[in-house]
């Protein structure tokens, strides 16, 4: 059981790395419009 | 028995034009939908005075000729078919007498297709209590038709326009403007491509989006054109739209004048006060006390039951799934990082209900209108306010706002002083911290953490504009430019809208920053329960073996040795390395590593706490109490004090902490040089601002 829960814990923080470091290093370079951030307020920068 | 008259009725939306169609026609009409689309057709019949008979078509509402729907596809298709049966032998536009200069462009572009007009001036009957005086004789010489005043409501003003149907072949059918003084060598060449045709015709088919398809057969082989539906085609619409402005204004003030001094009606009256230069400053800051207050007084049972759910979820985890790391991850990691941002929700939601419920009644417009008088003593435009007020939702769409200022300088003025409005990720940092440090008992009937909330609001506005008039005489550049605003009618606001924005905003808050907290959490959690060192590994031994530790009781044991494993973590050695650093600011390693985590966006130094405070702590207690009771391990006082809660307020109102603004404002200014300067600016001032604070507090 210990080492199920152990791969389950690698598996999230790489997952967790993988959509951070996509998100703020290679994001793609798209157009930005009102919807893509809410409509007129996206509501926290993320 | 002759072919009957038809009659186009056409009008911007809401300016009553159904309603004149039934008086026309009374129940000589009838409902459909035109072939093929699902637009409805409303047409009906009438009898003029001499005993013609009148086919009259109700068309869909539009703002112009330049269609962005199928509704008003519909409307110019139906002008330009000359052969088809519904083709007007006189189009009625009908107008509000309140947003008459607005209308008369739609009126002039069906002028400048040569089909005979006649100007109806709709909701007559209120022009004596909003103190409007029209000049109509002179109107109709300015435009060179004919205009009748109508009161739909008193019916009043009908059996004029049918006599004026009857008269309809003495309508001139001159042209407004001519469209190759727009533009000489585009016009010319369209007109030598299509000799034959009407050159307004010719620009309305190649101007629109989607290409026309139920027009004549002569026109359609203009949808071929080459120079259909380029670029070059928008920046003339704009030039058009600007020519027909210049034609209306040249005569409107003359013919058409509104003293609001004279206006009795209820909307004209509390206009008066609302945007008054004393008592409208005075009512919106009584609008904003009754905000803030109500955020707080009515989030506090839902926030309290959250944030216990939350608590007990963890507990829940932690005891009944199997013993692991898997389960720690979701007991200490992302169970109390997610409960920290949901407890929010409440707040947030209120929030939004109360910015809604200003839009939705009208009063959004007013503020906007009240504050121009103020922005442009400091350098900003009045378009300006509209950035800065969104900026209370998020700095991102906030700063893509800023792109309808003309003016390069006020726009990168708007830009650059933009992200000093509180944004709604800075409201659970705000609410944390002065959950924390300020008292919770009211002063003359108000609630003082309501007050102080309200008072962040303010700095971060007083900043953004004391910024502007900094940069103001910095920058330089003489240009200006001009604020219009359209005041809208006031409204009771529709529960159904309320609700809607309501629920979007807060879902996107939640599920955009949730994301991110998610990943934060998992990965702050592994840094929090892993370290490389023996005092990591063995902190078991090494804090029994102490002797200072031989009198501690179980419990108390077990907090020194999570205290001790926390402090050898990653995370741990992290936040040690910058404490120095941050020191002066009053704040500890735990803090320390909040401030990293929330460069990537704010809300996450919250939910960094909740992760940071949940490792190897009591499951039972919230993490309120947790962080109060927290104390500095250097100093042995408590950690969240007065001085230090100021000190990290005055950092998250004024520090750039924010990665997707800066990269926004990059995009907008299209150089790296005014994101950087913002950032080194913003969060130095922050640092020092909070330095002094505490430095001065403690």
């Amino acid at each position: 059981m210990w080492s199920i829960q152990n791969i389950l814990v690698y598996l999230a923080l790489a997952g967790a790395l993988f959509f951070l470091v996509k998100k703020y290093f290679f994001k793609k370079n798209k157009k930005m419009n009102g919807s893509d951030c809410g409509d007129s307020g996206c509501s926290g920068c993320h | 028995m002759s072919k009957p008259l038809n009659v186009a009725l056409i009008g911007n939306p809401n300016t009553g034009k159904t309603s004149i169609f039934n008086l026309l026609t009374g129940l000589n009409q009838k409902v459909g939908n035109y072939p093929g689309i699902t637009v409805e057709k409303k047409e009906g019949t009438c009898r003029l005075p001499n005993g013609t008979k009148a086919h009259v078509v109700d068309l869909p509402g539009t703002y112009s000729l330049n269609a962005s729907s199928a509704d008003e596809q519909l409307v110019v298709e139906t002008l330009l078919s000359k052969n088809k049966k519904d083709y007007p032998d006189v189009a009625v536009v009908v107008a509000d007498v309140e947003n008459l200069k607005r209308n008369l462009i739609l009126f002039t572009q069906i002028k400048d297709l040569q089909i005979p007009a006649i100007l109806v001036v709709n909701m007559a009957d209120q022009m004596e209590r909003r103190g409007i005086s029209l000049d109509v004789a002179m109107l109709e010489k300015k435009i060179q038709s004919k205009v009748v005043l109508v009161s739909s409501r008193k019916r009043t003003g009908i059996e004029q326009l049918k006599n004026l149907l009857e008269d309809y072949r003495s309508l001139a059918v001159s042209k407004t403007i001519h469209m190759a003084d727009i533009d000489h060598d585009y016009f010319d060449r369209l007109q030598q491509a299509f000799p034959e045709q009407d050159l307004y015709s010719l620009w309305l088919v190649v101007s629109q989006d989607v290409p026309l398809t139920k027009i004549d057969d002569e026109l359609q082989s203009v949808n071929n054109y080459s120079e259909r539906a380029t670029p070059e085609i928008k920046r003339l619409q704009q030039k058009e739209t600007i020519a027909r402005y210049l034609f209306i204004n040249r005569f409107l003030k003359d013919v058409y004048q509104v003293d609001s001094s004279k206006a009795t009606d209820w909307r004209s009256l509390l206009d008066r006060v609302l945007t008054h230069r004393v008592g409208g400053y005075v009512a919106f800051f009584l609008v904003m006390l009754l905000i803030f207050q109500a955020i707080y007084n009515w989030s506090s049972v839902p926030m309290d039951f959250i944030d216990e759910s939350f608590v007990r979820l963890s507990e829940w985890a932690g005891n009944h799934l199997p013993a692991g790391p898997f389960t720690s991850l979701l007991a200490e990691g992302i169970i109390p990082g997610i409960g920290g941002i949901v407890i929010f929700i409440p707040q947030i939601a209120f929030l939004f209900l109360f910015i809604s419920l200003l839009e939705e009644s009208g009063y959004m417009s007013r503020i906007v209108f009240l504050m121009d008088r103020v922005m442009r003593r400091f350098g900003l435009s009045g378009k300006s306010v509209v950035p800065l007020i969104s900026g209370t939702a998020c700095a991102i769409p906030a700063v893509m706002a800023a792109r309808n200022i003309e003016n390069w300088k006020e726009r990168l003025i708007t830009i650059l002083v933009t992200p000093f409005t509180t944004c709604s990720a800075r409201l659970p940092v705000y609410l944390i911290i002065i959950a924390l440090v300020i008292p919770d008992r009211t002063i003359l009937g108000f609630n003082l953490q309501g007050l102080t909330l309200m008072g962040l609001y303010a700095l971060g506005f007083a900043m953004a504009v004391f910024s502007a008039f900094i940069l103001d005489k910095i920058l330089k550049n003489k240009a200006r430019t001009f604020f219009v605003i359209e005041m809208p009618a006031y409204k009771l606001p529709l529960a159904k809208n309320v609700l809607y924005t309501v629920i979007e905003k807060t879902k996107s808050f939640i599920f955009g920053a949730g994301k991110i907290i998610l990943a934060i959490s998992i990965v702050l959690w592994f840094l929090a329960s892993n370290g490389y060192s023996d005092d990591f590994y063995k902190a078991d031994e090494i804090v029994r073996a102490q002797v200072e530790n031989a009198q501690l009781s179980d419990e108390e044991m077990e907090t020194a040795i999570a205290s001790y494993q926390l402090r050898h973590s990653y995370i741990g050695i992290l936040g040690h390395t910058i404490e120095p650093v941050i020191r002066p600011l009053g704040y500890d390693w735990k803090i320390g590593i909040a401030l990293v985590t929330s460069f990537a966006a704010r809300e996450v130094f919250v939910a960094t706490l909740a992760t940071i405070y949940s490792v190897g702590s009591d499951e039972e207690e919230t993490i309120k109490v947790r962080m109060s009771t927290d104390t500095n391990a250097r100093t042995g006082e408590k950690l969240f004090t007065f001085p230090t809660g100021i000190s990290l307020l005055l950092f998250y109102a004024f520090a750039m902490q924010c990665m997707s603004t800066l990269a926004v404002v990059k995009k907008e200014t299209n150089s790296w040089k005014w994101p950087l300067i913002q950032l080194v600016l913003m969060t130095g001032f922050a640092y020092l601002a909070s330095m002094i604070a505490f430095q001065l507090l403690k």
